[in-house]
């Protein structure tokens, strides 16, 4: 078929025709897909091979993002151009050599906490850069302290990486490798994975070459403009049907000593839209909760992207028309020495203040408060002197929206995965007495949240005490908000033993189980829910209350009598309907 | 009355049930059918389809040796939610597992993204008390009458079959075992399914979605392949009856009902097979099956005559074949990846403008606009129609007129209009992006798989596989297309060259330094045993034979690779080098260079068991003379966009008269009753010794 020939024919002026721009889009997309299974299958510890806790982009030879994999960790898509800018105000490209890597994890070039390892791979045709392979990973360990509620500052997050030539023309940079090596916890693991991400950056930069020959363009520069038009016109076009205006929200999340005040105020005029986060809190000296601004407008584009224009494929054209604004020194634009470790304890809410202020605008596309990922971590020396490290993701609820139950089975806005409770238990001394849904956890409403999760952890019976276990929970003073009328989630729960603790006793983060009973028990919320709970249709509520997961008290009176006439109706026939 | 020299082999689709009847003796294809399906009550239509074949091969049933089957029955129970009323026991504290998931986005910029509905609902997801630990020792004993207890109420409520879960079960099976023997006390008529059993892997989701869906069909399968077995019986048939597996091999009726969650992918399996065995004959051990019908089409990477055997398939997708959207199922599965992309596909124009063709059929009704059967939507099938690689009058040998009126509406209509193309720039896009897509997803199956595409013949087959196959082939840089004779029917073909085996997994993760190989001992002689019993009735006197592997990898890591277990290795202490060194070397063959100082851990240890079954072989036909003049049919005009879009003059052969030896150069078109093959300029073709026809891309042409 002629579709290669005709992108040939018009490579001087860049506009193709639908079926072959199709085509290399696509197959940009799956060069990006390549690289991030490359990582995916090298990679060696558990949160990269895993948790899957990565991403990989194509950009062209300006360090805009061309095409990202479809995998990709959502937030790092959106910072692995800033990211390359960096690299590219530090080493001109006309001074990049073939066979030159850099590398770098600065939080405010990157995506914002330390252990998010950025490698950049200049690709090279006829001695001239034509396009950059792009990797972010979570790297297994930076470092730093195991407790990362306790952090005071950037120094105590763990090795901070400056922009450096990990690779020299071809040459190791050894020197760089033995400050790493030095620096970090198992790092032989950390070592493995930069390795990994080496490999697929060099897959993606041989895969763009030939592509560039098959089309027989001379660089990315004709396709990548084509394609970022269309995603930007897509999201212009998404724009400009929200009505101008400025959209207006505040929420409140927990914050380690005092609550953190977020505030956001968006501007729609025309195609454009601004969103400034101007009285939100002050940068925080403890704990880790501070996001940089690089970070701040990555959960900021992103859930604007999945509101605005979910099914194009994105790149640089499509934030284009987005614009964000933090005042620096705020904890949205923290400064030098910030501690940012924890920071999606505060940017994990920044979808909710968008979705907030956006309710009125979008009303079929916003979704009530989420309970939010929690992640445990165990780190120990069993009695044979090895180390035993590994982290257990598990989700809350997502909330409801109108005409849809909330979507419960994933990590928003995150895209990792959980970790089965059989590999947890095989790694670890830990036995997980519990990981079900936590009954009464959905904020109810027309259409309710998904339930978050209830969690039971003791020491494995016979193995030598103590176990330690590092918890840096969410949603401990603030709830998942409901949405026109719908109820809110219910906050989280610690509790060790029987007993609540209430936030000002979890300044640390680290649960010693000293004897062989000890319970450490999280009851995660669910999301919460959407629209008045008294319009929720009774067969709705009934299979609610036949889960066992809503208690008949949480329903007003009007609503438990339809649902008990409803009941009586079907008496006879439900036992024996098709399970679905 | 002669003795037995025929094989059967029928494959139940989605439309078409297929029946190939083989001659073993002769080493011939006798005969070919094909019948209409019957969802409802699918027996009957393989009845029909049984006596019609013999009918018109003339033969009785007595002189059929064996018969095997594939079918998409189990595939479509689950999709339809057709199966048992099904119940769930599990350990306290795990019932909500079907519903937790693994936790994933899957489209990370789709709010509302769904997950399939569990098989089992919740308030027949019951707990009983027990615990295992992580080394199968018991933390808690099973509390046998609250068992009873909660089957009781089950059953009461009408609860036909029962999948029991239990956390660590892989390693310690016993309260599953004891669980099992409880309900068939006294519930005899109650089916069990139990996940030591099923799916005996690490993974709590995994191996519940596993066993529950097993029990959620096995009811359902057991009936049919009783009711099957005795009509077969009744009709004369004294041979042996054949199940095609997931894995490609085919087993024992005995052993498929019990556990019908093996047979989920039997008929592309056999598709697979059936691509193997045409690429040995045509003197290529490692190809890319291709399998286009009418809804989806099937790619698979075939490397050392066999194709690769994964542990996980999923099933009944619900958005858009988007991984991550369906139930995870972990049973050996032939490695193949399932597109959007048929002959039924509609070609639309997305938001942006761009056209898109799939993954929405047209299915068979209404089909296709040019079916006449009441279809609107622009298809594949509808595009190659107006690009002239169909002949109106001769689809599916005639039984069927196409309308080209219709196909050019809704191309018009659909595509060209809103685009301001010309109605054959339309159709030309259609049928390019269809091909994209499917050198696309094959190219990331490949790649994943650490192959480079250009290493690889095609083998293509399936009613719509031989059109496009050229044109997959020449983006993912193939230069070889390999397109049997009765390519519409190559699945039953397939299910005839499989070997009778057996695959077997259990679960031990430990690294290779604190091994117990004694325990590794005792695994395999649990699964040899399994093994004996299941393959004993057709074994006989053969001696069985035996693979073993493990999946390996560094601690820490989430993907293993499989190491062929040497056949002389006794396993003790003195494995761990071995085996070390083994995974080591495969390790540098796939990723190009071996971390050092990371201790190696086994995972899975698999036993495969087959039985010596008589190979199936065609006979080769003597090579005549090059000139395909004697097989042409006609001219016709067809368009090409190479090397230059436009239309030619293109000669058509009738395949059934191209005859060994004989030569053709593209632009050509290869018309059979169920299927056109499409040799686009620059290519040439060939039939060799067993009529197969061998496209080859012609030399000097630039190979992207």
């Amino acid at each position: 078929m002629g579709e290669a020939r005709v992108a040939g024919q018009g490579m001087a002026m860049p506009s193709f025709d639908p079926v072959s721009l199709e085509i290399m889009w696509s197959r940009l997309i799956g060069i990006a897909d390549e690289m991030w299974v490359a990582i995916l299958r090298t990679a060696v510890s558990t949160i990269i091979g895993a948790a899957q806790d990565f991403g990989c982009e194509i950009l062209d030879a300006d360090a805009s993002s061309v095409a990202h994999s479809n995998r990709s960790m959502p937030v790092f898509n959106l910072v692995m151009p800033t990211v390359t800018h960096g690299v590219i105000a530090r080493y001109p490209v006309e001074q990049m050599r073939p066979g030159d890597v850099y590398i770098t994890n600065d939080p405010w070039l990157c995506a914002g906490h330390l252990d998010d390892i950025a490698l950049i791979t200049p690709v090279f045709r006829n001695d001239r850069v034509v396009a950059f392979t792009v990797s972010v990973a979570h790297t297994t360990s930076i470092g730093g302290s195991l407790d990362r509620r306790t952090v005071r500052d950037i120094y105590e997050d763990g090795l901070r990486i400056p922009i450096l030539k990990l690779y020299d023309a071809g040459r190791p940079n050894e020197t760089a490798f033995a400050f790493i090596r030095e620096n970090v916890r198992t790092p032989d693991l950390v070592l493995t994975d930069i390795e990994a991400q080496l490999t697929a950056n060099g897959l993606g930069a041989e895969r763009v070459l030939a592509f560039l020959d098959e089309y027989d363009l001379p660089d990315l520069k004709a396709v990548s403009e084509v394609i970022q038009r269309y995603s930007e016109r897509a999201m212009r076009e998404a724009i400009a049907a929200v009505p101008d205006g400025i959209y207006e929200h505040e929420v409140w999340a927990d914050g380690l000593d005092e609550p953190v005040y977020l505030r956001c105020r968006i501007t729609v005029r025309g195609d454009e839209i601004l969103v400034d986060y101007t009285g939100s809190d002050r940068q925080r000296p403890r704990g880790g909760i501070n996001c940089t601004l690089t970070y701040t407008r990555a959960h900021t584009a992103y859930p604007l992207k999945c509101l605005l224009s979910p099914t194009v494929p994105a790149n640089e054209g499509t934030f284009r028309p987005i614009q964000v604004i933090a005042p620096e020194g705020s904890i949205l634009n923290c400064t030098m020495p910030a501690s940012v470790g924890s920071r999606t304890r505060t940017g994990w809410h920044l979808h909710a203040l968008i979705f907030g202020a956006l309710a009125s605008a979008l009303p079929d596309r916003v979704q009530a408060g989420n309970g939010l990922m929690h992640s445990i971590h165990v780190y120990g020396q069993e009695p044979d002197g090895r180390f035993y490290n590994a982290h257990f993701f598990t989700a809350g609820g997502r909330g409801a929206s109108l005409g849809r139950d909330g979507i419960g089975r994933n990590c928003f806005p995150s895209s990792a995965r959980n970790v089965p409770v059989e590999i947890f238990e095989s790694r670890t001394p830990v036995l997980v007495r519990r990981r079900s849904l936590r009954p009464d956890s959905a904020g109810l409403g027309q259409w309710r949240g998904a339930f978050g999760h209830q969690l039971e952890f003791s020491p494995l019976p016979g193995y030598p005490l103590p176990v330690n276990v590092f918890i840096d929970p969410d949603r401990l003073r603030f709830p998942p908000k409901g949405l026109a009328g719908g109820q809110d989630g219910p906050c989280t729960q610690v509790i060790v033993n029987g007993r609540r603790l209430d936030p000002e006793e979890l300044r640390s983060g680290q649960i010693t189980l000293e004897r062989p009973d000890d319970r450490l028990e999280l009851h995660l919320p669910g999301g919460a829910g959407y629209g008045p709970l008294e319009r929720r249709d009774p067969e709705l509520v009934a299979a609610d209350l036949r889960s066992g997961l809503v208690s008949p008290e949480r329903l007003p009176e009007s609503l438990r009598w339809a649902v008990e006439r409803l009941l009586e109706a079907q008496t006879g026939v439900a036992v024996t309907e098709t399970p679905r | 009355m002669s003795a037995p020299r025929y094989a059967v082999s029928i494959d139940v689709g989605g439309t078409f049930t297929d029946l190939v009847l083989f001659d073993i003796e002769a080493g011939t294809v006798a005969e070919l059918h094909k019948v209409l399906t019957d969802p409802q009550r699918p027996a009957r239509a393989v009845l029909q389809g049984w006596r019609e074949l013999l009918e018109l091969a003339g033969i009785e049933p007595c002189q059929v040796a064996e018969v095997v089957h594939s079918t998409t029955l189990v595939t479509n129970a689950l999709v339809e939610r057709r199966g048992a009323r099904t119940a769930l026991l599990t350990t306290p504290g795990f019932r909500d597992v079907l519903e937790i998931g693994i936790e994933q986005l899957y489209d990370i910029y789709d709010l509302f993204a769904p997950y399939p509905e569990p098989l089992v609902p919740r308030h027949w997801r019951r707990e009983v008390r027990e615990r295992v630990s992580r080394d199968g020792t018991v933390l808690e004993p099973l509390d046998e009458s609250g068992v009873l207890a909660q089957v009781d109420e089950l059953v009461a409520e009408g609860v036909e079959s029962i999948a029991v879960s239990l956390l660590h079960a892989y390693r310690n099976p016993a309260h599953e075992r004891r669980i099992a023997q409880l309900i068939a006390a006294r519930y005899p008529e109650v089916t069990v399914s139990l996940s030591s059993q099923v799916a005996p892997l690490i993974g709590e989701y995994e191996r519940t979605s596993t066993v529950v869906a097993d029990a959620y069909v096995k009811p359902l399968l057991r009936r049919y392949l009783a009711d099957l077995r005795d009509a077969l019986q009744a009709e004369g048939f004294t041979g042996q009856l054949f199940l095609v597996l997931s894995s490609g091999g085919v087993t024992t009726l005995e052993a498929a009902m019990d556990f019908p969650v093996r047979l989920l992918e039997s008929g592309p399996a056999a598709g697979a097979f059936a691509a193997s065995f045409y690429g040995r004959l045509a003197g290529h051990e490692d190809v890319l099956s291709l399998d286009m019908g009418g809804t989806t089409a099937k790619a698979c990477l075939i490397e050392r005559g066999t194709p690769a055997v994964v542990r996980m398939l999923e099933v009944d997708r619900v958005h858009r074949f988007k991984p991550g959207s369906g139930l995870p199922v972990m049973t050996p599965t032939v490695d193949l990846i399932e597109i959007g992309a048929g002959g039924g596909s509609i070609a639309s124009i997305d938001r942006l403008g761009l056209l898109k063709v799939g993954p929405q059929s047209a299915g068979a009704d209404p089909g296709p606009a040019c079916y006449g059967l009441g279809g609107d939507q622009p298809t594949v099938t509808d595009a190659n129609l107006l690009l002239g690689y169909l002949d109106p009058a001769n689809f599916l040998g005639g039984r069927m007129a196409l309308r080209p009126e219709q196909a050019r509406r809704a191309v018009a209509r659909c595509i060209a209009e809103p685009l301001g193309l010309e109605l054959d720039a339309a159709a030309r896009g259609v049928h390019a992006i269809v091909n994209e897509n499917m050198a696309q997803a094959a190219r990331t199956h490949i790649i994943e798989r650490n192959r480079d595409p250009r290493s690889l013949a095609m083998v293509a087959f399936g009613g719509a596989g031989p059109a496009h196959a050229a044109s997959v082939a020449r983006i993912l840089g193939i230069r070889r297309v390999i397109v049997p004779l009765g390519a519409g029917v190559a699945s039953a073909i397939g299910a005839l060259t499989a070997p009778l085996a057996m695959p077997f997994t259990r679960t031990y993760l430990t690294t290779l330094e604190d091994c117990d190989w004694s325990a590794v001992r005792d695994l395999y002689q649990e699964m040899r045993a399994a093994a004996a019993r299941a393959l004993a009735p057709v074994a006989g006197e053969a001696a069985l034979v035996e693979t073993r592997a493990v999946d390996l990898r560094f601690t820490g890591q989430y993907h293993e690779l499989r190491v062929t277990i040497p056949e002389e290795l006794e396993l003790s202490a003195g494995s761990k080098d071995a085996l070390e060194a083994a995974f080591a070397r495969r390790y540098r063959e796939v990723y190009g260079r071996v971390p050092s100082g990371l201790a190696v851990e086994a995972l899975n240890w698999h036993l495969t068991v087959s039985v010596p079954r008589p190979s199936f072989r065609l006979a080769p036909e003597p090579v005549g003379p090059p000139d395909p003049a004697p097989a042409l049919r006609g001219e016709r005009s067809v368009y090409f966009d190479e090397p230059e879009p436009g239309e030619r003059r293109c000669t058509v052969y009738d395949r059934y008269r191209l005859a060994p030896g004989m030569r053709l150069a593209g632009p050509a078109i290869v018309e059979e009753r169920e299927t056109t093959v499409v040799v686009p300029p620059g290519w040439c073709a060939e039939v060799d010794t067993y009529r197969t026809l061998i496209l080859e891309r012609a030399d000097g042409e630039a190979v992207e």
